[in-house]
Order: C-alpha cells, then structure tokens, then sequence
C-alpha cells in the first residue's frame, strides 16, 4: 500500500513533537549533566568533568552490586509475572462460571498504586512472618529479595493477564475447533496451537514486565528499603539517592545513562528474539 | 456517518485541548504567597490559618501538598527551576548550608530577637531561618516500669537493660532515624565542642572509637542486640504501641510521639531521659524546622512571605495557631503553651533550664543517615557484629561522606 | 473449548474462587483497617473492626477536598487517554504500514524511552517546561492542560509498542479495498482500521487509567494549587515522613479505587464484546 508523505506526516508528527519535547528533549539535557559535577541547584555553578563519572561509576561497588541484584530479581520476576499472568487469563478465558468475578479480582491489586501497598505487605512479611516464626524476611539478604518478587508478582500479573486476554480471545475460533476435531489433547492445544498464535502477546508482555521490573522503584523503598548493609537496594533507588540524598547530580545522571543503556540492551534481545517468532497471520 | 461523527471528535478535542493550553498563559499574581513545607501533620490546621488569613488580610495563601518522604527532592527540583514557593521550609544546618543561595535575609522581622537563644538560623550573620518550634528526645520511659534516677551512668542503662522485666525493656525501631540518627547523637552531644569534634571526625583527625562516648556507646548498641527486640523488627508505629500498652519499659523517642499514643488509653505516667553515655544529664534538643523565604521570589512577594511570618508570630490569632492547634513548644519570648502534654513539657522546661545538649547531627553531611548510618546499623542488629566495628564503620562512612 | 465433566466444573469454579480471595488478603487489610483507630490497629491488624462507623472516611474526605480533587483527576484521565489513543493508533498505524528507516528509529525510540525511570529525567523536564513557560508564554506547569501534554509524550512509548504489535497482526487487504473504493488514508484510518483496533484500545486504555489515575510523581511536580489537586497529591497529606495516618489514608485508598473499579467491571463486558463482535464480521 502506498502512503503519501503529506499523510505520513499528519499522522505521525503530533505524537512525535509532544513525545521529543516531554522526554527526548529532557532526556538529552540528562546526558548532558552525566558530564558534569553538579549538586542539582541552579544557583550552584557546574564543573565539566568529561567522563570522570562514568569512570567512576565502574569503580562503585555499591553501584555494581546493584546491578547485579536487579537484573537477578528482574530474570527472575519476569517469569513469575508472565507464568501467573498467562495460567490466569487461560484460566478466565475457560468457560467457568465464575470467570469474570475472578478476571476482576485477579487484576485489583494492580489498581492499587503506590507506597500503601508496600507497607501493608511490609506488615505481612514482617510482623506476620516473626508471629509464625518464619523470621523477618525483610532483613535476610535472600528472602528480602523473593519478597520483592512476591509483591511485584502479585502486582504485575494481573497487568499482563489483560494483554493475555486480548490475545487469546483474538484467536480465531475455528483454529481451535479444527484442533480439536484432529483429536488434540488440552496440553497439544495449548502448546502447539495457542502460544504460537500469542506471540506477539508474549513480546509485549515480556517487555512490559521486563521494563517495569527494571525501573522497581516503590516496592523497593516501601518494603525494605536499602536494607541492612545495601543487601535489598535496587538501581533505581540507588540512583534516586545519589541524585536526591547526596546531591550527586550528575554523577547520579551517569548512573541513569548507564542502568538505561543496560536495560535497552537487555529488552532489545528479548524484543527481537520474541518478534522472530510471532507467527504471521 | 457515525465514523465521521468519531472523526469529528477527535478534531474537536484536539482543538479544544490546544485553545486550553493557549489560553493559560497569563499571569495571575495578584498578592498572593505560596507556602511549602514538610511538617504534614500540620497540614489541615495550616490550610485552616490560610483561609483566616486571607479574611483578615485580603492576601492570598495557598498550601501546597507533599508527603513528608518527597518533600525536600520536590522542594529542590522547585527551586531549581525557578518555580519553588515564596515561602518553605527546612532543617537547619546542612540542608539550609546547601540552599544557603535560596534563603532570603530575614533579620528584619520586628521579633528576631526576641526567638530564644542560638535557635534562629543564622547564614554568614543574616537570620534566614525561622524556628518552627523545638524538639527533643531521649529516653520516655514508663514510670512505672523505670526508675529514671537510678540510671545515671551507660553501665546502669546497660544494666537495667539485662535486668528489666518489661517484654523489652528498651525499643529502637526500623526508621532511619529512629534506629541510629537520634541515639548516635548523644555521644556527639557530649564533646566539650560538638561541631568542633564532628568537624575532626570527618577530616579524619579523630576517630570515634577512641572517643569514651562512642566507646559506651558501643556497648550500648550490643546490650541492646542482646537484651531488647530487634529493632530491624520493630515498626515505628508497633513501637510506640508496645510503650502505650506497657509492654516496653522505653522507647528512644521525642515529643512528637506523644501524638501516637492519643487513641490509646495509657493508664500510666511516663518522662523523658536522657541517654547517660558519659554521664549525661541533658536530652538533645534542638529547631527541627524552621522557614525560610525564597529569594527567586518578586520582591512584592518577598515582602508579603515577611508580613505573613509577622503575623503568624506576633498576632494573636497566629500565636493561637501555633500554640493550641500546631500545638507547638514556644520558642519566641511572649509566647506560652499552657496544655504541653508531660513529654512535651519536659522539653519545654529542658528549653528553659538551658539543661539541653545540641543536635549534632543536623550538621551530618547531608543524606548520609539513610544512603549510609542506617545500612550499616541494619547490619549490625541482623549479624554478630561488636559494637567497637559498628562505630568504626559509622566512622569511615562520614569521612568517606566529607569527601 | 474443552468440556469439562459437572463436578469438575465445581471443583474449579471453588478452588478458583478460593485463590482469588487469598489472593486479595492485602486488599482486606487495606478495607479492614480503613475503618480501626491507630490502637486498634496496633492490637490486631488482621481482624474485622469493632464497628464499621465512617468517621475516617468523612474525615479523609473533608482533608482531601474530594469533589475538586475528582473533578481534576476525571477531566486528567478521561482526556489524556482520549489524546493517547487517538495519537498512538495514529502514528502506530502508520509506522508498520509505511516500513521506511525513519518509521523504524522512532519506534525503537519510542519503545526504549519507556526504559526512562522518571526520576532521572524530572529535573530536566521541570527546566524545560518553566523555561518555555518563561520563554514563549505558554503556561505549562501548574495547569491542567499542560499536564495533558506531558501525558502525551509519556504514553506515546507504551501506546504506539501495544498498537504496533496489533496492527502487525491485522491483514492489510481491507486497507486496500478501501482505498480503491475511494477512500483517503484519513478516512481509511478512522473507518477501517481503527474499528478493528478496538481490543487494543480497551488494553491501552485499562492499563492507562490506572497509570495516570495512581500517578502522584509527575502531578505533584506541576500542578501546585489547591484548585488543580488530584487525588492522589491531596492524600499526601497522610503521609507524615514517620506519622502515617493509616486509617484515613486506606479509607482515602478505597475512595479512590472504587471509580477504577466500577470502569473496569464497565469496560469488561465491552472488551469481551468488542472482540466477539470483530470475530463475527472478519
């Protein structure tokens, strides 16, 4: 099909303007702060430092220890969250009576936002956990960790069930009868007939969930915070510190600069691999 | 048609949203302050003073929201931008040093000097902070549980702690501040010259591990791993409830815990201590808060944030505010809280009888209780850490934070 | 669809009803507690109040201005996905059905900014919009239509990466068949292809709502009068750095899911619908 420039524009630029002049822009200005040594007041003069903070981000131990604990927790939640996501939308899309009330409260601890959450499961992990003696988990270098993978779990599931949902009810009708006139077992089906076809809904959510799981930010500073000796501290709130508690500007900013092009990178392969195997319709 | 119809809509809403964008650029300053501060529990009162004052006055007041969490990076991204309220607040020492451009001279106002000694902020011999009240904390402990004249010394605190029958005899909680910053004040307090000792301390000159204080000190976290709850454990709330109901002999708390207990029925007296390292007799109080004006501020502006500060300490009906509804402890002379509850009231005289140390630890680099003292302190209630490895861990990490 | 013998049928129809509840224990706390005193609290967080009086929540209400705060946070909501949705199927259509380099960068921009966490481009984005406040006179901060505009830009990412993946998976022959029948490419956007998109909408929009209906950071940077309030920066008032007012904080939490709640339980049937009815026609 062919589409004219003129066309091409309109329909493209809006978006494009607003979306350069909210983020690309701000963006940018951001990277420019990762050159200097700044404590974030306009009043306070900048000192270029070229890439000195970047230099020394490699050398911060703090920093590379958290890198390494996100991108475990984030591995690891990602499949907890797209696991529970997809046997929940398989679940709400059967024929079960009580498929909507359950669609419905299976995606409300997503409409909670915010740092209320992470105190109310805080209680859970904390005072509950010590009551039936199974220990503060929020202070066990490992447990806090598969605590914050419960919480996000809990929380994002139900986000990606809806993506999941969408996919599955797009799924032709008449693919699923022909397998099921070959004589396919529920497992055959599943495997060989709908995750193929949902594909591009497992592109989206993996990224979605990749993406969120990254940016862990709320969960992170409600629930444990950095923990004893920075054992549960995450990139995001590292960096949030840097920039906020101890005015390191733009020390903090290279931080960003580097934790986004980690990420990018990351979800870049995902992207790609997931997209080589959507099946075109 | 109905496409069309939806077509429509949307050209519509685009217009609309772009002629509202268009049509909000003009100015609307018309006397008026902008008020942003991040003593929440303020909040409601300080909305109600802000309608008053307006009747009274005809200037507008508007109070912004934050929690107190957000409050002093949303503060710095304003001022930042040039779009931070005409008057804020913050806490004396090394916040203020840091916004020290942004403060506007204060030493005008007609009751500066009459605002208790040392307690006004003062930058380079300008007053640029107000106080807000003061505060103090120590030991508040049950009177029928502690025998508060028995403790004189750490050894008998340490005692008492092995010996007491209360579920646990002394609660430290989980909050940065409540697990390390308050209680590792005390041993600064003492120095014969606080600020001079901090100032060794962080260029390295002297370390905290020779020091008596912080030797007792040491020994006093390790009675505490050893003979109370864990304070990782222990929320703030849980432990101001655990005092209330008389299952902690003590807490180490200030008078702004007093409002926690109000929906308790606490059938027993209860004071406030001082933490004994070294002998200390004294509670550590000190101007929590204070305001300030911004300097990016119009003059007209700047002027009225002044005007408004006159009022609120001069005029009677700001004084009520402050002392019946912030319910705050008088800091400016001609000012008196009559219904101070018993922590807060021993704080009040503390003010009075001059029997207080400082806090030391307003003057701490800044951000360095949370990013650093709280970590390291976590660790050492959750390993078998010795009280002599946590203070010279506390130490490294101040000088490592005077970099 | 599989058939499932009766009993069966029952046996999940309780067990999954029984995850569920579990599953929401943290959402009962939330409830239970929006109705206990602080000693209350402290004394039993699990068990059901003492009586269900609504002081906390008519006292909540009252602190938080609730009307205005709801009439901003509706007109925020309901316009920024409005504009989301429009923009982002818009530009999404367009980048996979015109394949040029240019179509390409952009969306693999859009698509890596949502990596951006906010904290770290607020600062520069506050600059900019003050400056352009100051430098052109177009008011961008502490207006609503100005937080509209930054909604925009950062819904483009996850709108334009939802619609795209969707699009993708549409066949291009209607499009065809429309053009040769006369139709322009405005006209066989808003006709053809947006009607088909509908499942997609209805995923941008729920995952939306909740997003910019929770979302405390980028309002409470721009939007300081009192008479531009969400919801959620006039609860913020309960949160005391130490001092949480618990209960009227939870009771505030449950005021402002239950909108949420009834859109989605709305909009439920619609997607079902929505999706049934495209498998009919195609």
């Amino acid at each position: 099909m062919k589409i004219g420039k003129g066309w091409y524009a309109l329909f493209t630029a809006p978006l494009m303007i607003v979306f350069m002049i909210v983020v690309v822009i701000p963006f940018i200005i951001g990277i420019g702060y990762s050159f200097f040594e700044w404590d974030g007041l306009a009043k306070h003069a900048a000192t270029f430092v070229g890439f000195r903070n970047y230099g020394e981000v490699f050398k911060d131990q703090q920093f590379l220890n958290a890198t390494v604990r996100t991108t475990i927790f984030t591995l690891i939640t990602v499949v907890t969250v797209n696991l529970f996501g997809i046997i929940f939308a398989l679940v709400v899309t059967t024929k079960l009576k009580v498929r909507n009330v359950a669609r419905t409260m299976l995606f409300m601890p997503y409409l909670i936002g915010g740092l209320i959450l992470g105190y109310i499961w805080k209680s859970v992990f904390q005072e509950f956990f010590l009551s039936i003696d199974w220990g503060n988990w929020l202070t066990d270098p490992v447990k806090s960790i598969v605590a914050m993978v419960v919480v996000t779990t809990w929380q994002l599931a139900g986000y990606v069930m809806i993506v999941y949902i969408t996919g599955i009810m797009a799924i032709p009708a008449d693919v699923l009868e022909a397998a099921q006139v070959d004589g396919a077992s529920y497992m055959q089906t599943l495997f060989r007939v709908k995750f193929p076809m949902l594909m591009p809904s497992f592109t989206i959510c993996l990224f979605l969930s990749l993406s969120n799981c990254f940016k862990i930010y709320d969960v992170n500073i409600s629930l444990t915070g950095v923990g004893p000796n920075y054992q549960s501290e995450m990139f995001s709130l590292n960096i949030y510190n840097e920039i906020f508690s101890l005015s390191n500007f733009g020390y903090g900013q290279a931080k960003a600069i580097i934790f986004f092009l980690i990420i990018a990178i990351i979800t870049l392969i995902q992207v790609s691999i997931t997209k080589k195997r959507e099946v075109a319709l | 048609m109905k496409k069309t119809g939806k077509v429509l809509a949307a050209v519509l809403i685009m217009a609309m949203v772009m002629s509202l964008m268009t049509g909000c650029g003009a100015g609307k300053k018309s006397g008026k302050i902008t008020i942003f501060q991040s003593k929440t529990e303020i909040m409601t009162d300080l909305n109600q003073l802000a309608k008053d004052y307006t009747a009274e006055t005809g200037v507008e007041v508007e109070v912004w929201e934050t929690t107190g969490d957000n409050y002093y990076s949303d503060l710095k991204t304003g001022l930042s931008t040039q779009a931070g309220a005409t008057l804020f607040s913050l806490q004396p020492g090394a916040e203020s040093i840091e916004m020290a451009d942004y403060l506007a001279d204060l030493s005008g106002l007609s009751f500066v000097n009459k605002i208790g000694a040392g307690m006004a902020d003062e930058i380079n011999g300008k007053v640029v902070g107000i106080p807000y009240t003061v505060e103090g904390f120590g030991l508040v402990y049950n009177k029928n549980m502690v025998d508060a004249a028995s403790i004189a010394t750490t050894g008998d605190l340490i005692n008492y702690l092995k010996t007491s029958e209360a579920d646990n005899p002394l609660g430290l909680s989980q909050e940065d501040y409540f697990l390390i910053a308050h209680i590792l004040n005390a041993p600064f307090a003492v120095q014969a010259d606080p600020q001079g000792y901090l100032d060794a301390v962080l260029n390295g000159s002297e370390r905290m591990a020779d020091n008596d204080a912080f030797i007792e000190f040491a020994e006093l976290m390790e009675a505490i791993r050893e003979s109370c709850t864990n304070p990782v454990d222990i929320t703030y709330d849980n432990n101001c409830g655990d005092f209330a109901t008389g299952k902690t002999a003590m807490i180490h708390q200030g008078n702004w815990c007093t409002g926690m207990f109000a929906d308790y029925n606490v059938d027993f007296d209860m004071s406030l201590a001082p933490v004994p390292v070294t002998g200390n007799k004294k509670i550590s109080v000190s101007v929590p808060i204070a305001w300030y004006v911004n300097t990016d501020a119009t003059e007209e502006e700047q002027k009225l944030a002044k005007d408004f500060l006159e009022w609120l300490y001069t005029s009677e009906t700001g004084k009520t505010y402050m002392m019946d509804k912030f319910n705050f402890i008088p800091v400016v002379d001609g000012m008196k809280n009559n219904n101070l509850d018993p922590i807060n009231q021993a704080v009040s005289e503390a003010v009075i009888s001059g029997n207080t140390i400082p806090w030391v630890m307003s003057n701490w680099p800044a951000g360095i209780v949370t990013t650093d003292l709280a970590p390291i302190t976590k660790e050492f209630f959750t390993t078998d850490m010795s009280g002599i490895e946590l203070v010279d861990k506390l130490n490294d990490a101040f000088v490592a934070a005077a970099k | 669809m599989l058939y499932y013998s009766k009993p069966l049928k029952t046996v999940l129809n309780v067990l999954t009803v029984l995850f569920c509840v579990i599953y929401l224990f943290p959402i009962y706390l939330i409830l239970t507690n929006s109705f206990k005193s602080r000693a209350e609290m402290y004394e039993n967080m699990v068990a059901l109040p003492s009586s269900f009086s609504l002081q906390y929540y008519s006292s909540a209400l009252e602190k938080m201005n609730f009307f205005t705060s709801l009439k901003n946070s509706l007109i925020l909501t309901i316009v920024s996905i409005a504009i989301i949705v429009i923009f982002a199927s818009m530009t999404a259509w367009m980048f996979v059905r015109s394949k040029n380099k240019l179509s390409v960068i952009l969306f693999d921009l859009l698509v890596a900014t949502m990596l951006i966490p906010f904290q770290t481009i607020m600062m520069p984005l506050m600059q900019e919009m003050n400056w352009i406040g100051n430098n052109l006179g177009i008011q961008m901060t502490d207006t609503i239509p100005g937080l509209l505009f930054m909604y925009l830009g950062f819904g483009a990412g996850m709108g334009v990466f939802l619609y795209h993946g969707f699009v993708s998976s549409i066949p291009v022959s209607l499009e065809e068949a429309a053009t040769i029948d006369g139709c322009n490419t405005w006209k066989t956007f808003w006709r053809i292809v947006f009607p088909m998109l509908k499942p997609t909408t209805m995923t941008v929009i729920i995952l939306d709502v909740i997003w910019i209906w929770n979302d405390y950071l980028l309002p409470s940077l721009t939007l300081k009068s009192t008479a531009n309030r969400t919801i959620p920066i006039s609860t913020a008032k309960f949160f005391g750095q130490y001092t949480i007012s618990w209960n009227e904080a939870m009771a505030a939490l449950v005021v402002t899911i239950i909108p949420v709640v009834i859109f989605y339980l709305a909009c439920q049937k619609y997607i079902v619908e929505g999706v049934a009815a495209g498998a009919v026609k195609g």
